[in-house]
């Protein structure tokens, strides 16, 4: 039996109408978990309703059923035509996969076609191409991200669930019953300490963070250097005070922008200096930090007519430390065109910006949409899900350990625990490499000493 | 060289437990069939422990039984103690214990073969696997004696090359007091085979005059119990003498004489090379790996009716006699008991499974099957199961039939199989629950429901069981779907009410997993169903990452499920494979129009 797969159909981005498509034998009653019971669709007619979230309503979508064979994959497949919001279209995504479906592999709808014999030869081979790139670069993604914090996570997950899994396993197949049983609450807080890290990963996922929150980004910056100007620029109206004054912003000050239809909450922060002058001002300052730490984004704004004080050059350097993706603005360019800056490190893009003119703005907009529209979004510790194919099997992980915590609130026995913790396992194969039979029993004899 | 006038369609070589299972099924599957071992006298004999069954090994005779072969009948023939083990566990891993009279299993073996139809028996050591252009073309002998066949089964156990160990001394046997085969060795490297070097172990065997079973705990024989054959009568078999076994453990001077002489033990004075299962480590292997556990479990088994002699399961040891004798001694009960005989180990050649298809058929040399031992494999039953697929199969070829092939989801033999040929072997392989995926769905108590209609199909399972069968299915499904039913027993017997009560009681426990575990084999059997055609090599396909490339290469696997399964072959890696198979069968059936 297939798997039932779904994939955005067009691509990123603002458009007026996003379309998903979900292929495979379960398209249908993915889609009737989203609907109304009494919902009637006609074959290949496009059929008006309210997509549901929980007792709200996600949108007013049309629909279309396509029965197998007549679709464009062979398989029974189900079409939405959106309204063209990054938050709905990614909702709706994360809808789906909670409802069963998965994640399509690059190319996955396209080899079915092939497969259904919707396809010809000449079409496949450019299929062929599209797979083997995805399977290389997954390879080279495996290999490079070994040493990264996150594969550093899944390690410790992977080697703590089959560590468990070899103790149950180890009693399934004890023979003279040396082993001692294993207590209730020693496999119950393993498998909460799981799950708990398994909701923190899931809860990274951009879909269900920044397009429903909005990005939150800190403007930071010395005194003076023309935070608050940044923010009225970009917003398109003075909601910050602006002075000449250095020291005018004493409280941070929150403003929503909309660029191309996701939602971006600019904090504009209380200059960084090293004696605030009252005690208003110090208040601020606190704030400010608070602001930068709780950021996804780190505007960094810096004064072209000037050198860099120590405190400008500190504060980059906690920025740094705090591993915040930061976007640099040079502003001033109005009044020192040459300008340049010395500061280094690991900047997403320099910006030359004059918030008095208006130049660069335009560039500095595109910055934080790509940013925002790329997939490595949340970070959790610095770790965080990038795909849907990564959340839907963090999400599937989470939910065989949660079954895995009823069973044995019921005591049904050894071997149903350990059913549940081989598909959680064997759902995050992607992520942490796969566990086999093999693997646990190494582990079994290692730990256990048994065999007659 | 005299050469022999029938022209078999089978022959098989070793008369051990994988050998009889081979020859009693092609017989049965209705070739003609020759059985060759060097000794007749030593056919089924029970090299290692007198038990049959054991955790995931008991579901696996419980299967070789539904299939239609001998293991489980021979064994209640031969019963002097049951015992279910597991039953403080869910009945997913419940799984049958005999222990057997020894040698009443061999010489009862022997008979039924001897009453097989279409089964010779010759005593004689076969030297050679001869072939021709086209494969496989008989076996010549020790004796000079040329016998023809179409196909071959080698179960060769420990026999190739085997060398026994007892501390310092070495000497050659495939078993204490039993020529090896060296000359069969040699041969098959000529062949080409990969030949590889295991090694194995058992324990003493001592007299039960000197033991004081005071000193012990007590373990009787299951009353009730399940006869493991699903075909025994339960109320004859109730009128057996039962025997006893008995259970102690090391104390902390066997612990002090295994460290002081371990460099006396064959396993670490470099004699042994070989690896060896891990499962069956030898007792001072255990104090090695496992220096902190002071006390480790044995335990003894009587070897029969009509013998005073005693198993030791625990104690298995390549030391040296005197230090065996000293840790006899250090166990409490068994100060007074007196060696009969030695434990050793040893050390033998088997051939790499990798080199096999799922039908057990080398992939070197067509008509050639491999099944036991030779596999790398350690005990009866994995012998068994495997000697039972690869006779039907070896008959079948002969037939002009497609192989005989378990999946994973149907038996553990499936799971076995799948796994010797996919993932080959590194230590002798052992079967144990956690290597089934679908745990849930291979049960001791579904056996027949999974796998008589295979022996129906195969002929080797006997027809007049038939009707019954079909009212024990029908019984099932009528109680399953109302558990008011009332469960009609004609035509029921062997099965009875009580088999369908349990049954179904046991399946309505684990429904839900059953179901899902069905709904994952459903997408396995897909893409076993998708056969990799001849002539189409997928370690050519391009985009295929170059490590998975290089498995395949050696693998040769028979269907993509197979090559899905290959360690480290990636998701991607078998969706091109899929593409390029269809491409491939859509050429081919472009030029056979055009």
């Amino acid at each position: 039996m297939q798997t039932t797969i779904v994939a955005p159909a067009t691509a990123a981005g603002q458009s007026a109408v996003a379309l998903v498509r979900l292929s495979g034998p379960e398209s249908l009653s993915i889609l009737r978990k989203l609907t109304q019971a009494d919902k009637v669709f006609p074959p290949r007619q496009q059929v008006f309703c309210r997509l549901k979230d929980g007792e709200t309503v996600l949108d007013e979508a049309l629909v279309t059923y396509f029965p197998a064979p007549r679709s464009f994959t062979g398989e029974d497949v189900v079409e939405f035509a959106l309204h063209g919001s990054p938050y709905i279209r990614g909702r709706l995504l994360e809808l789906l996969c909670q409802a069963g479906a998965v994640a399509a592999a690059r190319g996955e709808f396209s080899y079915r076609a092939f497969l259904n014999g919707k396809m010809d030869l000449l079409e496949a081979q450019g299929l062929c191409d599209l797979i083997s790139a995805g399977n290389k670069a997954a390879h080279d993604l495996a290999l490079s991200s070994l040493d990264g914090r996150l594969s550093e996570k899944f390690t410790h997950m992977k080697t703590a669930l089959s560590e468990l899994l070899a103790q149950i396993e180890v009693r399934l197949d004890d023979v003279d019953e040396e082993m001692t049983p294993l207590a209730d609450e020693y496999v119950a807080s393993l498998l909460q300490t799981q799950i708990n890290a398994l909701t923190k990963l899931a809860d990274t996922f951009s879909v269900g963070k920044f397009i429903k929150e909005g990005l939150k980004t800190a403007i930071v910056g010395a005194p003076n250097c023309g935070k608050s100007s940044l923010l009225n620029a970009l917003v398109g109206f003075d909601r910050a005070i602006v002075a000449d004054q250095s020291g005018t912003t004493r409280d941070t000050v929150e403003e929503a922008l909309d660029i191309a239809g996701h939602k971006i909450i600019l904090t504009d922060t209380a200059g960084i200096r090293e004696h605030a002058l009252d005690p208003a001002e110090q208040e601020g300052m606190k704030r400010s930090l608070r602001a930068m730490e709780k950021a996804d984004l780190v505007i960094f704004v810096t004064d072209l007519t000037r050198e860099l004080t120590a405190q400008e050059k500190n504060l980059w350097q906690d920025i740094e430390k705090e591993n915040k993706p930061v976007i640099l603005v040079l502003n001033k360019t109005d009044q020192a065109p040459q300008g340049h800056c010395s500061l280094d490190g690991k900047a997403l893009k320099t910006v030359y910006v004059s918030c008095k003119n208006g130049d660069g703005l335009e560039t500095l907009k595109k910055e934080i949409l790509a940013f925002v529209s790329a997939p490595q979004l949340a970070q959790e510790d610095g770790v965080m899900i990038s795909n849907l194919r990564q959340y839907e099997a963090v999400l599937h992980a989470q939910t065989e350990l949660e079954s895995a915590m009823v069973q044995l609130k019921y005591q049904t026995g050894l071997e149903l625990y350990a059913e549940h913790i081989r598909a959680a396992l064997a759902a995050l194969k992607d992520l942490i490499g796969e566990v086999t039979p093999d693997d646990v029993l190494g582990i079994i004899f290692s730990k256990f000493c048994m065999g007659k | 060289m005299f050469e022999y006038k029938e022209i078999y369609d089978v022959i098989v070589v070793g008369g051990g437990h994988a050998g009889c299972e081979a020859a009693l099924a092609a017989a049965k599957a209705g070739a003609k069939t020759l059985l060759m071992s060097q000794n007749l006298d030593t056919i089924a004999q029970m090299s290692c422990n007198p038990s049959i069954g054991g955790i995931a090994k008991g579901q696996i005779v419980r299967e070789i039984d539904a299939l239609g072969g001998a293991m489980g009948l021979i064994t209640d023939s031969a019963a002097v103690h049951y015992h279910l083990l597991n039953t403080g566990k869910g009945p997913a891993v419940h799984s049958p214990r005999v222990q057997c009279d020894k040698k009443d299993y061999q010489f009862n073996f022997k008979h039924a073969l001897e009453l097989q139809p279409n089964l010779d028996i010759i005593q004689d050591e076969a030297t050679e696997v001869a072939t021709d252009d086209k494969g496989v073309c008989g076996i010549i002998t020790l004796r000079k004696s040329f016998y023809r066949a179409k196909t071959v089964v080698l179960t060769t156990g420990t026999f190739l090359r085997g060398t026994i160990h007892i501390g310092e001394i070495m000497f050659p046997g495939g078993r204490y007091n039993d020529m090896p085969s060296d000359h069969l060795s040699d041969s098959l490297k000529k062949l080409g085979l990969n030949i590889i070097r295991f090694k194995t172990g058992t324990p003493m065997r001592i007299n039960a005059r000197g033991i004081d079973f005071s000193k012990f705990r007590l373990q009787p024989s299951d009353d009730p119990f399940q006869p493991i054959s699903h075909f025994t009568d339960y109320q004859t078999q109730a009128k057996r003498k039962f025997l006893s076994c008995y259970i102690t453990r090391t104390t902390d001077e066997t612990d002090k004489i295994l460290r002081e002489n371990f460099m006396r033990s064959a396993m670490y004075s470099g004699n042994i090379t070989a690896l060896g299962p891990r499962y069956c480590p030898s007792v001072e292997d255990k104090t090695k790996k496992f220096p902190e556990v002071k006390s480790h479990p044995l335990f003894l088994e009587p070897e029969g009716n009509n013998t005073q002699e005693y198993y030791i399961q625990g104690f298995s040891t390549s030391m040296p006699e005197e230090v065996q004798r000293a840790l006899l001694a250090s166990v409490p009960g068994l100060e007074n008991a007196v060696i009969t005989r030695a434990g050793y180990a040893v050390e033998y050649d088997f051939a790499d499974p990798m080199d096999l298809y799922p039908s057990l058929e080398s992939k070197k040399v067509e008509g050639l099957y491999c099944a036991g031992q030779m596999n790398g494999t350690t005990g009866y039953e994995e012998a068994g199961g495997q000697g039972f697929v690869a006779g039907v199969n070896a008959a079948r070829k002969t037939q002009g039939k497609e192989p005989f092939v378990l999946r994973r989801d149907e038996a553990y033999i499936g799971v076995l199989i799948d796994d010797l040929v996919t993932k080959g072997v590194n230590e002798p392989y052992r079967m144990f629950t956690s290597r089934a995926e679908y745990r849930i769905l291979l049960r001791n108590d579904n056996a027949d429901l999974r796998l008589c209609p295979y022996g129906f199909e195969l002929g080797t399972l006997d027809k007049k069981y038939k009707k019954a069968f079909e009212n024990y299915q029908k019984q099932v499904e009528l109680l399953k779907a109302n558990p008011a039913h009332e469960i009609d027993e004609t035509d029921l017997y062997p099965w009875s009410a009580q088999k369908v009560r349990f049954h179904v009681e046991v399946h309505q426990k684990y429904a839900g997993y059953y179901e899902r575990n069905k709904k994952d084999a459903e997408k396995l059997a897909q893409s076993d169903n998708i056969v990799i055609p001849e002539g189409f090599d997928p370690s050519t396909v391009k985009g295929i990452l170059i490590e998975s490339s290089q498995k395949l290469k050696s693998v040769r696997p028979r269907t993509l499920g197979q090559a899905s399964r290959i360690p480290g072959v990636t998701p991607a890696d078998i969706q091109l494979l899929a593409i390029h198979i269809e491409r491939f069968r859509r050429l081919k059936n472009a030029e056979k129009n055009a």
